[in-house]
């Protein structure tokens, strides 16, 4: 009987801990929007304006698939008012834990006010396996390629759902959304028509990318996709596999080899060098490197990088020279 | 569509042939076979219609679908007219169509997920010392543990998570627990059911997501395999700067661990197991992060009606891994240290003990690591038995050795390991143990584990 002599040291802990339970939790007046890559976030800022508070949990160099699960997020989250999620299981490793922890019926389940998983906004998914699948496949998405945002045209419908959210938790200021959002896309719409000016002159030209990350970028920009350095989605590349794409390479004229810059470069740089294509690390999301601060940035950026490597390379066919490779 | 007018009549069939079956058996009179006809026909009648409505919706749905395919059409066409360039837009493809039936099974089915350990060992001993119930049984090919899991949200309320570990030897029910979804009070979330309790860091994390193939010797000493007193749990989110959670849990020990037992006053409430937890995680800079937690625990230990145990524990994880550059590389150091009051009938024990373990991921798919663990006591126990007695005695003696309150001495062990991750659904890993015992004789143990897990992509633990 005598261990009972513990307990008051632990009714002083509990009782502390209500004390400081109690001292928390401040009203603001700000929409506090928490996305789980900054691409959302990014959107969320152009509509929401000052009226809301954004965050995101991932950074723009990581590789979204890998986050690790902070428990520090778990506090972002419990304060949130409207999580915007990429869906199609992208996240699947690390967020459905942190919303569980977060203890917030605004975001805790699928058909709580705040959850927004993107993809529902969207008209189409690419990728998604028509067959039987299993995982002798890689690790595939069953329910389609998650990496809709690097096309440009997805993020007005992105915005467009992020708009019809933000009014209805917020009413008040639904027409100042309403208008940002039309702001967003008139500028969007612009610029998109710019960037496919851009790249109008390399149609068709064949490229080959790390992961399956750059299929909406490159099919919007009308590019043909001749292959992966992964031999399947997940999977880092083995020698024989780079040997057959180098030569399936060679045989195709692929111009171009791009992964997103949190994937190994090594293996890129080798093929491009065995082949004669330009290697470009891209950014594939918004923070995904310095001065990248909007979604227009993002595209300015991936646009301007891929235009002037083709166009160089264009540029020393025609003179005939030497192929110069970063 | 075709399936499930097949699937309608099916079921049609069945009844009728049901029903003809009753009416033969039992028709003695014309109004009992006229009643059940009548009841069969309104029966079909009620299904007929259920199919008309059924495909009602379904091509409503598909010509939502229609409209909506002609919608990005319409919009791709405005974009080319307004861009007046050479580039056309490619429309993204539609999605495979998802059938009515199988979007049903996709939301009601709770999320399944098998992981099999299965572990070719080699122990210098005849007689192995093991420690903890998973780990390694023998020299040969030890089915460690296959872990099921299903797990869905119940409603907007509650989610419910269950996993049952299959051994040779038997089904456990290693935890069955609903979580609250909805905001409550204070921050506060409540489980109820068998659940891994929150005593310290590894108690937490399952046996396919540890970092070693066997349990460090304190936590298989202090908790057993795992502490998972079925239970009501409290935690609490402190809104301070950092990730603060205070739990505090009170409930069962109704699977038997070293420390906690069921009294024999069962129905006394100070007899139960109370457990209390803080865990506090910073983030120092976007690459580091630290968390620190202190744990404790106390409840009868079954030696008497009012024998207790008291169990203190401290943990501390740190994991660096640079986002830039080498997104694949990162370095964690944990340790757990717990110290251990219990009474029995005739003494007062003090034992402790700690591990520490570092990991390094050197390449996406590798990992190594070294662990070393030590348990020592205050008041060393006497075996009563000897170490050479028969093999059945020995044999008991091993199964009996979980629930063993004391300890003999000291022991100290060191485990190098590598891994393999050939994807993220399999491990190969290689480990080496050698223990140390200052009551008994030393054992050197080779480790080969293999793992598989289907199903449900599982989440990362942190």
């Amino acid at each position: 009987m005598k261990m009972y002599k513990s307990f008051p040291g632990l009714m002083l802990f509990v009782a502390a801990a209500m004390v400081m339970l109690l001292a928390g939790g401040s009203a603001e007046a700000k929409v506090r929007v928490v996305t789980s890559t900054p691409d959302f976030a990014a959107i969320a800022r152009e509509i929401g304006g000052d009226k809301v508070d954004v965050e995101s949990l991932a950074k723009g160099y990581q590789d979204p698939h890998f986050v690790d699960a902070k428990p520090i997020y778990i506090t972002k989250l419990n304060r949130a008012d409207i999580l915007v999620y990429n869906g199609l299981d992208l996240e699947v490793g690390w967020l459905p834990i942190l919303v569980t922890g977060a203890r917030n019926s605004n975001i805790a389940t699928l058909n709580s006010p705040g959850n927004v998983d993107a993809s529902r906004f969207l008209t189409g998914v690419l990728d998604v396996p028509t067959g039987p699948v299993d995982r002798s496949m890689g690790d595939v998405h069953p329910r389609g390629n998650p990496h809709y945002m690097l096309d440009p045209r997805n993020g007005i419908l992105v915005a467009k759902g992020i708009t019809e959210k933000l009014s209805e938790v917020d009413p008040e200021n639904a027409s100042y959304y309403e208008e940002n959002y039309r702001n967003f896309e008139k500028r969007l719409e612009l610029k998109i028509a710019e960037w496919a000016k851009e790249l109008a002159p390399y149609k068709g030209a064949k490229v080959v990318s790390y992961h399956k990350n750059l299929n909406y970028f490159t099919r919007w920009a009308g590019f043909e996709d001749a292959g992966y350095i992964e031999p399947k989605p997940g999977i880092p590349p083995t020698p024989s596999h780079v040997a057959a794409l180098i030569k399936k390479m060679e045989a195709e004229d692929v111009k171009l080899v791009l992964a997103s810059n949190y994937y190994p470069q090594k293996t890129p740089r080798i093929i491009s060098e065995k082949t004669g294509a330009v290697f470009l690390s891209l950014p594939t999301s918004v923070g995904g490197e310095d001065g990248i601060n909007s979604y227009f940035d993002l595209f300015d950026a991936i646009v301007g990088q891929i235009t002037s490597a083709l166009q160089s390379k264009a540029g020393a066919a025609g003179n005939g020279g030497s192929m110069h490779n970063g | 569509m075709s399936v499930r007018r097949i699937i309608a009549v099916l079921v049609i069939s069945l009844i009728v042939c049901q029903g003809l079956l009753h009416g033969e058996a039992f028709a003695q009179g014309n109004e009992d076979i006229k009643k059940e006809l009548n009841e069969l026909k309104q029966m079909m009648e009620k299904m007929q219609k259920r199919i008309d409505d059924l495909e009602e919706k379904n091509s409503a749905l598909e010509q939502q679908a229609r409209e909506r395919e002609e919608d990005v059409m319409v919009k791709d066409e405005d974009v080319v007219v307004k861009e007046e360039t050479v580039t056309v837009p490619a429309t993204p493809s539609q999605g495979a169509p998802q059938g009515f039936l199988s979007k049903v099974v996709q939301s009601l089915n709770p999320e399944i997920s098998v992981v099999a350990l299965i572990t070719p060992t080699w122990y210098s001993l005849n007689d192995p010392i093991v420690f903890a119930h998973n780990d390694p049984e023998n020299t040969g090919v030890n089915m460690q543990e296959i872990e099921v899991g299903f797990q869905s949200v119940v409603d907007p309320y509650f989610r419910f998570d269950s996993f049952f570990s299959f051994r040779t030897e038997g089904v456990e029910l290693e935890e069955a627990y609903g979580t609250t979804l909805f905001s409550i009070p204070l921050n506060s979330q409540f489980k109820i059911g068998r659940a891994r309790a929150k005593f310290g860091r590894i108690n937490q994390i399952h046996r396919h997501a540890q970092n070693f193939v066997t349990l460090p010797i304190v936590v298989a000493e202090f908790l057993g395999e795992h502490l998972n007193p079925t239970s009501v749990e409290a935690s609490f989110l402190v809104p301070v700067p950092w990730y603060l959670e205070l739990s505090a849990s009170g409930g069962s020990p109704d699977v038997e661990t070293p420390t906690f037992g069921r009294s024999p006053d069962a129905n006394n409430l100070g007899n139960l197991l109370y457990i209390f937890h803080m865990a506090n995680f910073f983030d120092v800079g976007e690459s580091l992060g630290v968390s620190l937690g202190a744990s404790f625990a106390t409840g009868s230990n079954a030696s008497g009606p009012d024998e207790r145990s008291n169990l203190y524990g401290v943990d501390f994880f740190a994991k660096y891994r640079p986002l830039k550059n080498n997104p694949y590389q990162e370095v964690s150091l944990q340790s757990e240290f717990m110290w251990r009051q219990a009474e029995t009938p005739e003494e007062e024990l003090e034992d402790y003990g700690f591990y520490v373990e570092g990991m390094y991921r050197f390449a996406k798919r590798w990992n190594t690591g070294l662990r070393f663990g030590l348990t020592d006591t205050n008041t060393p126990i006497h075996e009563e038995e000897d170490h050479d007695h028969e093999h059945e005695e020995e044999e008991e003696d091993e199964h009996g050795h979980d629930d063993m309150l004391g300890l003999l001495g000291r022991a100290y062990r060191i485990s190098p390991m590598l891994t393999f991750n050939p994807s993220e659904f399999s491990r190969i890993r290689l480990q080496y143990d050698y223990l140390n015992q200052n009551y008994g004789p030393n054992q050197h143990a080779i480790f080969l584990q293999f793992q598989y897990a289907i199903g449900a992509h599982g989440a990362h633990p942190f």
